[in-house]
């Protein structure tokens, strides 16, 4: 090991396995890193620490290059053994029958519907990100919106697991499909069950085909460098395994191969990819809307008092964007703070403006919270009224009041800049809006059934262990995917931060004081062409 | 110490069987004798019943009748039995002919055995097609119900009351219906079972008894039976007479013998009463009718539940209760009572009383109103009453007992009322109401009275008592328990458990018992439906028993057939139901008006019939000696007041009755009045003294009444140490509003040690603490720290401001207003609707009308909001617009009414619908978890101000009300639910995945969700925490608890593990109904399987209407809950038929739509109740109510443009400051116009 390339040295400098010069910190704490600047005229930076087109390709594509931190593994296995637990309940479940929840015949709702719902709410933030963010041109969005869509993927495969495993026989599951049989008995097609079928399922292969699109120019880079090293030094490099002698790079290079397509960065490629980008952008955009309100027709739609409501479509869309970046700065804040130089592609001024969002989208919430109890009294049902005070003084008042005090208490700290620009706060914020977009559904669902219309069925539901083995599952199986997706996928869009670079403004460099930035340009260029 | 004398283990005369053979005897036994009924011809052709009937080539029978020694009792027998080739002849020809006229193959032919149809089935039997067969059942109480049994190809599944049997008229009480349950109950004695006093219980033979009984009884015989006593329950069944005095008689070969009849849970104090009063015991009879009987008052009677007189008593008083129109007559109904009875729950004035204060109230209500009757001869009760010491002061409410007597005494109401007294009080309260109902000239109108056979008029408590010291004396060395259970039921002042231990007790029984476990032979006792028989109801009427089917498990015998057994001189002599009971009925030649008459024609007959006719007693009208009561009268103890130290208890049955059916599991699970618990006999008591005690249940708060419910998924109650009458009793508290302070009840019938896997340590057994009198003072409770959990269906207390669910009003105002219709223009939108009476009551009486924004397909158009629009288009309309006819408009359109007028919530209903529809129990562990599978349900409501003293209990049956604009139909996904053209909400189980949304959005909460296999898997007796059973029965707890209770909630074992449901159990299943799966949803079908056999059978006979529709005549056929119900409360039929009942209902001024507003159009309408109180108790007590009596829909009783008012319709009454109410919503008040006339009656002020 006397020589090494300075490519790979450069990359093991950014990915922090080699030492080098790094600059020095920005002290100002009004401009927190240096992203808040909040001066007219000055474009604060969207990447920190003045990187290059060949230190963004190595950052993020070191990132699956190397070895994963020290915490990866562990943090692995925890993750992976939850979702293993939950499989474990779910397989009893499906053995042993929906009794083993904690519904009944008053309640025949609770958990499995609340976490339904909570999942797919969580998939709103990526959508948003992806799609509406793309097509209002806000640049920030490139560090963040590769994670978002992946975890709206994560989010709605946890999603889609409850209706499946809800229903009394799963094996039956197949009769929700529009498959014509013999005796000619289609689904009904009045049922909003149904219709959440086609919206999940329609949101599910948009986003994916969203996520995976966008992935390609990334993995071709993946491909090529791992191309590159194994033709530098074919027997180098490590193995899959101690006792496997095939190289790792070697598979890395058919697999991204073989998700890359056949990309070549040739513009002809570029022109296809940015006008399908377009495309999938306009066509999630309803979708982020379309989605979440026919999911709140699953209760909209139905006659119990405190479902019955016309205003929860956008309040269900609403809260579910507001849940959504919470989750995204959930999972964003550790990995920014755990991954070398993540801090430099997510910075404050994401979290701000992630901050700002659940702030408005809270207040939201918070508005249709107050308009279903205004309604309740102005509509002057007595079955409403009822259902509405049940809700805050009934025996699941402590629920309500999770809710209102995570939901509409909670994010008004981030009126305060310093506290939207503090990281941990932001973070406890998160999980506390996390928890109170939960409780949402669940207050919802169970304090509107538990006492509908007769008091004669008035009824209780309480978790067994089933429900919370699985609901924990289900973190399990997010969590999982989403440190698989930050050790093996490139985890930003390589392509598009650099696009909002400094140095890719063909009006040059002016006002941002950018140095050497010619020689990282060309490192990139010539890494991309080496690839060939 | 009994000796060893089985001749199967002591003198070898058969092989002994290996220990091997022994430990897997039951099983086997068991499954062998199980499968006997039904078994398939290749498995029979090698049982030895077939091979012996191969070999025979004549019925079994047939030989030992050419040369039998028949055990014939009449005394034309011996004659008789020279003609014993006539005898055969006749038999053969009457096999023949009673397969066309009443029997079946699954009825036992004088062959007594079963065997599979060959190559020629018998002519009735249409495989799929039900027989229904005639029969009748003793009653625990010493009576008789005629029943109509539904068998399938030889199994009776189903079991309805004989509409030809004069006391019950088709109807039947919970435990007659269940008893289909205790038929095919897995844990039934299968064998005799001998206890070898070295090896323990042995299972042995029918030969093996009688074998044993020929050298036992041989050292009897000497002694004429002396040292024999004979143990049974209380049956007024002729034959049984018979069989007693056969034994017993002069003549009789045990004339030494002792003979104990007694009813466990059920007293003499009537015919002790009636003993005083007319020197000879009688029974008072109901002669309750419409147009007869005005004022009616129970003290401390059930009569309409838990009864001997329930059913004739809630047919009665159903209809004297029924209003078609503003003019009809009604009833008054006082009840004293010191528990919540069905019959207090039906009352229109309640007074609750501790059971001592009850007897006060009588001689006080005697007091009062005797001396100013002039009765002659009754100045020596009024004399006597006058020198009683008084009641304290403010113990008896004044109010309520003057304006009740001044109710009977009214001129109006002379002759015209009755009064009833119950179990709890003693004897001359009886005699004391027997000079009441005299003086007040009821006696013959009302009420009258009828003889009682001199068994069950004796003591029962002094028969055990004569048992006992016999045994203790050692007079009694052999004792014979005939399907009674003494170490169960017994005082505990006797000691007879350690008693019959020591003694050589034989015990025949249908299903295992306590007095089994301890005698040296358990026998298997014949079912009623397995065997013949006869018995008289306590109004008289004779009824035969016929079998439904061959016993179940093998050699068993019936009562009687053991009683002949006994009475034979040869314990090996064949003994032979069928012709002991025609031999007794040969000789009754008064049964048949004295005539000469052919004897096999009558019998036929009667088995046809299920009665025998005119059998029933006249009422007579016997004089009171008014001396003898006075006398009596003397001897009541001075009133004793009730405190928290010395509460007064009373000892009740509830479902399960005296224990008997402790073991059927549908019982268990019916809920039980008022508390709706199940699987409990939690003491109850009322809140105020629960609070005094210390035993209100966990998490109850004054605040919140119901938290008790909330706080936890089970709700807990309190374990108390309750001692009465010197012993002690660790049992849970529940609270039961409406009971009177410091009066607790003890219920029985429950803590079964050896019922079987259903019945096991249900409960507690108060048995013991009973001493013959039908309440007990100076009880005490004191609370021990520990928790039991309490599984109940109904989980809140009120109607929660919800008060349009349940409408009642006062009879002044029906008067007033029944006629009126309210026509409603809704200003916005110009659309109009008319309202009837019970319509003005709710919330759409303030509505826009229902209109559709859309042209709905089902409807003619979208005007056609009016649910009772009903009329079918006109022949020339143009109805086949689209190619089909309107939606609704052909016949026939199924409905039901229920009247909550009649309705006494008792939960025959449930059962009834139950066993038609094979509807799982769930256990106590999934009823807590409100997972129950009732397809009706009765909910109850407690109204008043004050939970502590609610001023009225009312029930509300619910099924599924088949919306037209069903919710649940919409949001089914996979399209399991759908709608039929005839007005039916189809449940398709096959298409059904189990989403619940349906039930989600039901807004009645009807639809009943298999969350595991409960249908198809064994119901694995029920789930007791082990350190509960611990804690409440020490002696039953330890690691396997009773041995048998489950440690963990079986459903949550996956099914593939668990055992399926037993080959026994499933013979009950209805099999025109599907036994559900795991995942799917249920609930009430409208008992489709019957209306599609009534539309098939219709259209067999070719029975049409004008337009060449076949129809389905009203009363044609009945579903299961309205057939069942006592009181005629449900209705069911076609609603276009403009001659059915169930359109004369629909079309009543009470008839309201549950929920309506919500525009689901059920198909199901729910009846006003409507309450007939005394204004002058109003008057005096309740001002507001009674003024609001006289002008219910104020302001000029409502009119046009009330409906855009809507949420500022001002009733008057609002907001002056009144104490708030529990029960009402403050905020409902100003928005529901009629809402404040209900809510007068619902205990609210408005």
């Amino acid at each position: 090991m006397t020589s090494i390339h300075p490519d790979q040295l450069n990359a093991q400098r950014l990915a922090g396995v080699a030492r080098g010069p790094t600059p020095p910190p920005v002290n100002d704490p009004s401009t927190g890193d240096g992203t808040l600047i909040d001066t007219p005229g000055v474009r604060p930076p969207l990447i920190l620490n003045q990187r290059g087109f060949g230190e963004i390709t190595d950052i993020v594509c070191g990132y699956t290059e190397n070895k994963p931190p020290r915490w990866w593994l562990p943090a692995f296995l925890s993750a992976f053994g939850l979702a293993q637990l939950g499989g474990v309940m779910i397989l009893y479940l499906v053995i042993t029958g929906i009794g083993t929840w904690g519904l009944n015949n008053r309640v025949d709702w609770a958990w499995d519907i609340t976490n339904f719902v909570f999942w797919i709410g969580i998939g709103h933030a990526g959508t948003l990100i992806s799609a509406i963010l793309c097509l209002l041109k806000q640049k920030w969005r490139t560090s963040i919106n590769r994670s978002a869509e992946a975890m709206t993927i994560f989010a709605v495969i946890c999603a889609a697991t409850f209706p499946g495993i809800h229903i009394g026989r799963q094996w039956m599951a197949w009769m929700l499909a529009p498959v014509p049989t013999a005796n000619a008995i289609w689904p009904n097609f009045k049922s909003p069950l149904l219709w959440d079928v086609f919206a999940v399922s329609t949101y599910g292969t948009v986003s994916l085909l969203f996520w995976y699109m966008g992935m390609i120019p990334d993995f071709a880079t993946l491909r090529d460098r791992a191309d590159r090293r194994l033709r530098r030094s074919p027997d180098d490099g490590p193995t899959v395994a101690p006792f496997l002698p095939v190289r790792s790079d070697k598979i890395r290079a058919y697999v991204y191969g073989f998700l890359a397509m056949g990309w070549r960065f040739s513009s002809r490629h570029w022109h296809r990819y940015e006008a399908a980008y377009l495309v999938l952008a306009g066509i999630s955009t309803p979708l982020v809307l379309s989605v979440h309100s026919i999911v709140s027709f699953d209760f909209a739609t139905s006659i119990v008092p405190g479902w019955h409501t016309t205003i929860f479509p956008p309040y269900f869309v609403a809260g579910a964007i507001f849940g959504g970046f919470a989750m995204v700065l959930l999972l964003l804040i550790p990995a920014r703070q755990l991954y070398p130089n993540m801090k430099d592609l997510v910075t404050l001024r994401h979290i701000e403006n992630m901050a700002k969002i659940i702030l408005v989208t809270g207040m939201m919430v918070g508005f249709a919270y107050s308009m279903e109890f205004f309604i309740a009294w102005y509509g002057a049902n007595f079955n409403e009224r009822y259902a509405f005070q049940n809700r805050m003084f009934g025996p699941y008042w402590w629920a309500y009041w999770t809710m209102i005090s995570c939901n509409v208490i909670s994010p008004q700290v981030f009126w305060n800049k310093k506290m939207r620009t503090n990281v941990v706060v932001v973070f406890i914020v998160s999980v506390l809006v996390t928890i109170g977009m939960w409780f949402e559904r669940f207050v919802i669902i169970v304090t509107s059934l538990h006492r509908a219309f007769l008091p004669g069925q008035y009824g209780m539901f309480e978790p067994s262990l089933v429900d919370i083995g699985i609901f924990a599952g289900s973190f399990g199986v997010f969590l999982t995917l989403f440190l698989l997706f930050l050790r093996f996928l490139p985890a930003f869009p390589m392509a598009e931060i650099k696009a909002v670079l400094p140095q890719a403004s063909p009006h040059g460099l002016a006002g941002h004081g950018a140095g050497d930035d010619s020689q990282h340009a060309g490192t990139a260029h010539g890494t991309t062409k080496g690839g060939h | 110490m009994p000796h060893d004398q089985c001749p199967s283990t002591v003198k070898g005369e058969k092989q002994r069987p290996s220990k091997e053979q022994l430990a897997s005897a039951p099983r086997t036994l068991q499954r062998v004798n199980g499968r006997a009924a039904w078994r398939s011809l290749d498995e029979a052709v090698d049982a030895p019943e077939f091979r012996d009937f191969l070999e025979r080539e004549f019925p079994a029978g047939m030989a030992e009748l050419v040369t039998r020694e028949a055990v014939d009792l009449s005394p034309a027998g011996a004659a008789r039995d020279n003609e014993s080739r006539r005898d055969f002849l006749k038999i053969m020809g009457a096999s023949v002919a009673l397969a066309g006229a009443a029997t079946i193959p699954g009825c036992r032919r004088p062959d007594h055995k079963i065997y599979p149809y060959g190559a020629v089935a018998p002519e009735e039997v249409i495989p799929g097609k039900p027989l229904f067969y005639v029969t009748s059942m003793p009653t625990e109480d010493g009576g008789a119900l005629g029943l109509l049994v539904e068998t399938h190809e030889g199994r009776p599944t189903k079991i309805e009351g004989n509409p030809l049997h004069a006391h019950n008229l088709g109807k039947a009480n919970q435990r007659a219906l269940a008893e289909i349950q205790r038929l095919y109950d897995p844990d039934r004695r299968t064998f005799p079972v001998y206890r070898n006093p070295a090896r323990g219980n042995v299972p042995a033979t029918w030969d093996d008894f009688r074998a044993w009984a020929t050298e036992h009884f041989a050292t009897h015989a000497a002694h004429q039976g002396a040292g024999i006593a004979f143990v049974v329950r209380k049956n007024a069944s002729p034959t049984r007479a018979a069989l007693r005095d056969r034994l017993l008689g002069q003549s009789g070969r045990w004339r030494n013998a002792k003979w104990f009849a007694y009813s466990p849970a059920w007293g003499e104090a009537e015919f002790e009463g009636t003993r005083l009063a007319f020197g000879r015991p009688m029974r008072v009879v109901p002669m309750m009718t419409r147009e007869k009987t005005s004022v009616i008052l129970c003290i401390d009677r059930d009569l309409l539940d838990n009864d001997p007189m329930m059913l004739p008593a809630s047919r009665q008083h159903g209809a004297t209760r029924t209003l078609w129109g503003p003019d009809d007559p009604m009833s008054r109904l006082y009840v004293v009572e010191s528990g919540l009875s069905a019959t207090g729950g039906s009352a229109d004035h309640r007074l609750a009383l501790p059971p001592a204060m009850v007897t006060a109230f009588a001689v006080a209500l005697a007091n009062f109103v005797l001396p100013r009757l002039q009765e002659p001869g009754s100045q020596a009760v009024a004399g006597a009453l006058a020198a009683l010491p008084a009641a304290p002061a403010d113990t008896i409410d004044r109010v309520f007992l003057e304006e009740c007597a001044k109710d009977l005494l009214d001129a109006a109401n002379r002759g015209r009322s009755a009064i009833f007294v119950g179990e709890t009080q003693p004897a001359p309260v009886h005699a004391l109401v027997a000079a009441l109902n005299q003086a007040l000239g009821n006696v013959g109108q009302s009420i009258g009275y009828v003889p009682v056979d001199p068994e069950t008029a004796s003591s029962g408590h002094a028969a055990l008592g004569a048992l006992a010291s016999g045994l203790r004396d050692g007079s009694i060395k052999t004792v014979i328990c005939v399907d009674a259970n003494p170490a169960y039921d017994a005082p505990g002042e006797l000691g007879l458990p350690e008693l019959l231990e020591k003694t050589t007790l034989i015990s025949l029984a249908v299903g295992r018992d306590e007095t089994g476990a301890l005698a040296l032979w358990q026998l298997n006792q014949s079912h009623f439906l397995e065997s013949w028989g006869d018995t008289r109801s306590a109004d008289g009427v004779i009824a035969p028993i016929q079998p439904m089917i061959a016993p179940l498990y093998g050699d068993s015998m019936s009562e009687i057939e053991f009683l002949a057994l006994m009475a034979s001189t040869d314990f090996g002599a064949r003994v032979d139901g069928y012709e002991i009971v025609r031999s007794v009925w040969r000789a009754r030649g008064e049964w048949w008006g004295g005539a000469a008459g052919d004897f096999d024609t009558r019998w036929r007959r009667a088995l046809h019939d299920g009665v025998v006719p005119n059998s029933a007693f006249k009422a007579e009208t016997p004089a009171p000696n008014f001396d003898a009561i006075a006398t009596a009268l003397a001897q009541l103890p001075a009133p004793a007041a009730a405190s928290p130290q010395a509460l007064q208890a009373r000892f009740e049955t509830t479902h399960v009755g005296d224990g008997r059916m402790a073991n059927v599991a549908w019982l268990q699970e019916l809920p039980q009045y008022g508390t709706k618990v199940v699987w409990d006999n939690p003491v109850t008591m009322s809140l105020r003294t629960a609070e005094a005690l210390g035993v209100l249940p966990v998490g109850y708060s004054k605040k919140d009444p119901n938290r008790m419910y909330t706080q936890d998924l089970y709700p807990h109650a309190r374990v108390a140490e309750v001692t009465v009458n010197g012993r002690t009793f660790r049992a849970p508290c529940w609270v039961l509003p409406g009971m009177p302070d410091n009066t607790a009840t003890l219920p029985l019938g429950y803590g079964r040690a050896n019922a079987g896997l259903v019945g096991d340590g249900v409960g507690v057994n108060f048995y013991p603490a009973r001493t013959g009198a039908g309440y007990a003072t100076g009880v005490t409770i004191k609370p021990t720290g520990d928790t039991y959990p309490i599984s109940s269906t109904q989980n809140h207390w009120t109607l929660d401001g919800k008060d349009s669910i349940i409408r009642a009003v006062d009879l002044p105002a029906w008067r007033k207003h029944a006629g009126e219709l309210q026509r409603v223009v809704d200003r916005t939108y110009g659309t109009e609707s008319t309202l009837n009476f019970a319509e003005r009551l709710g919330e759409l009486s303030h509505m826009p009308p229902n209109l559709s924004i859309y042209p709905n397909p089902f409807n003619r158009s979208n005007a056609d909001a009016d649910p009772n629009d009903r009329t079918p288009a006109k022949p020339d309309a143009p109805r086949y617009a689209n190619n089909r006819p309107p939606a609704y408009a052909e016949r026939p359109q199924w409905a039901m009414t229920i009247d909550m007028g009649s309705c006494t919530g008792c939960g025959v209903c449930t059962i009834a619908c139950q066993s038609e529809n094979n509807i799982p129990v769930v256990g106590k562990k999934e009823v807590a978890k409100h997972r129950e599978m009732h397809w009706i349900r009765v909910d109850r409501y407690f109204t008043g101000d004050d939970i502590n003293s609610p001023s009225g209990i009312h029930h509300q049956p619910v099924c599924c009300v088949h919306c037209e604009n069903a919710p649940c139909e919409v949001v089914c996904p996979v399209n399991a639910t759908v709608h039929g053209p005839e007005g039916i909400n189809y449940m398709t189980y096959n298409r059904c995945i189990g989403t619940r949304y349906c039930a989600n959005n039901c807004p009645y909460k009807v639809r009943r969700y298999n969350w595991f296999d409960y249908g198809v898997k064994k119901f694995n007796g029920d789930y007791y925490g082990k350190e509960v059973v611990e804690k409440v029965a020490p002696d039953r707890g330890g690691v396997t608890g009773s041995g048998r209770h489950n440690k963990i909630n079986p459903n949550l074992i996956p099914p593939r593990l668990r055992e399926k449901l037993d080959e026994i159990a499933t013979m009950g299943m209805n099999p025109d109904v599907t036994v559900r799966s795991r995942g799917v949803m249920e609930k009430c079908t409208f008992c489709i399987q019957r209306i599609n056999f009534a539309k098939h059978e219709c259209t067999l006979a070719n029975i049409r209407d004008q337009e060449g529709h076949v129809v389905v005549p009203d009363g044609f056929f009945d579903v299961a809950c309205a057939q069942a119900c006592p009181t005629n409360a449900i209705t069911f039929g076609d609603w276009l038929d403009p001659k059915s009942r169930v359109h004369a209902m629909r079309a009543n001024a009470r008839s309201y739509a549950l929920l309506g507003y919500l525009n689901t159009r059920p198909r199901v309408s729910h009846m006003v109740r409507v309450m007939n109180p005394n204004p002058e108790i109003l008057k005096r007590t309740d001002k507001a109510r009674f003024e609001h009596m006289e002008d219910p829909f104020h302001h000029g009783g409502g009119g046009d443009g009330h409906g855009g008012e809507g949420g500022r319709g001002d009733d008057g009454h609002g907001g002056t400051g009144e104490k708030p109410h529990a029960y009402i919503d403050s905020r409902k008040r100003n928005g529901d116009a009629g809402y404040a006339m209900s809510l007068r009656v619902l205990g609210g002020r408005a």
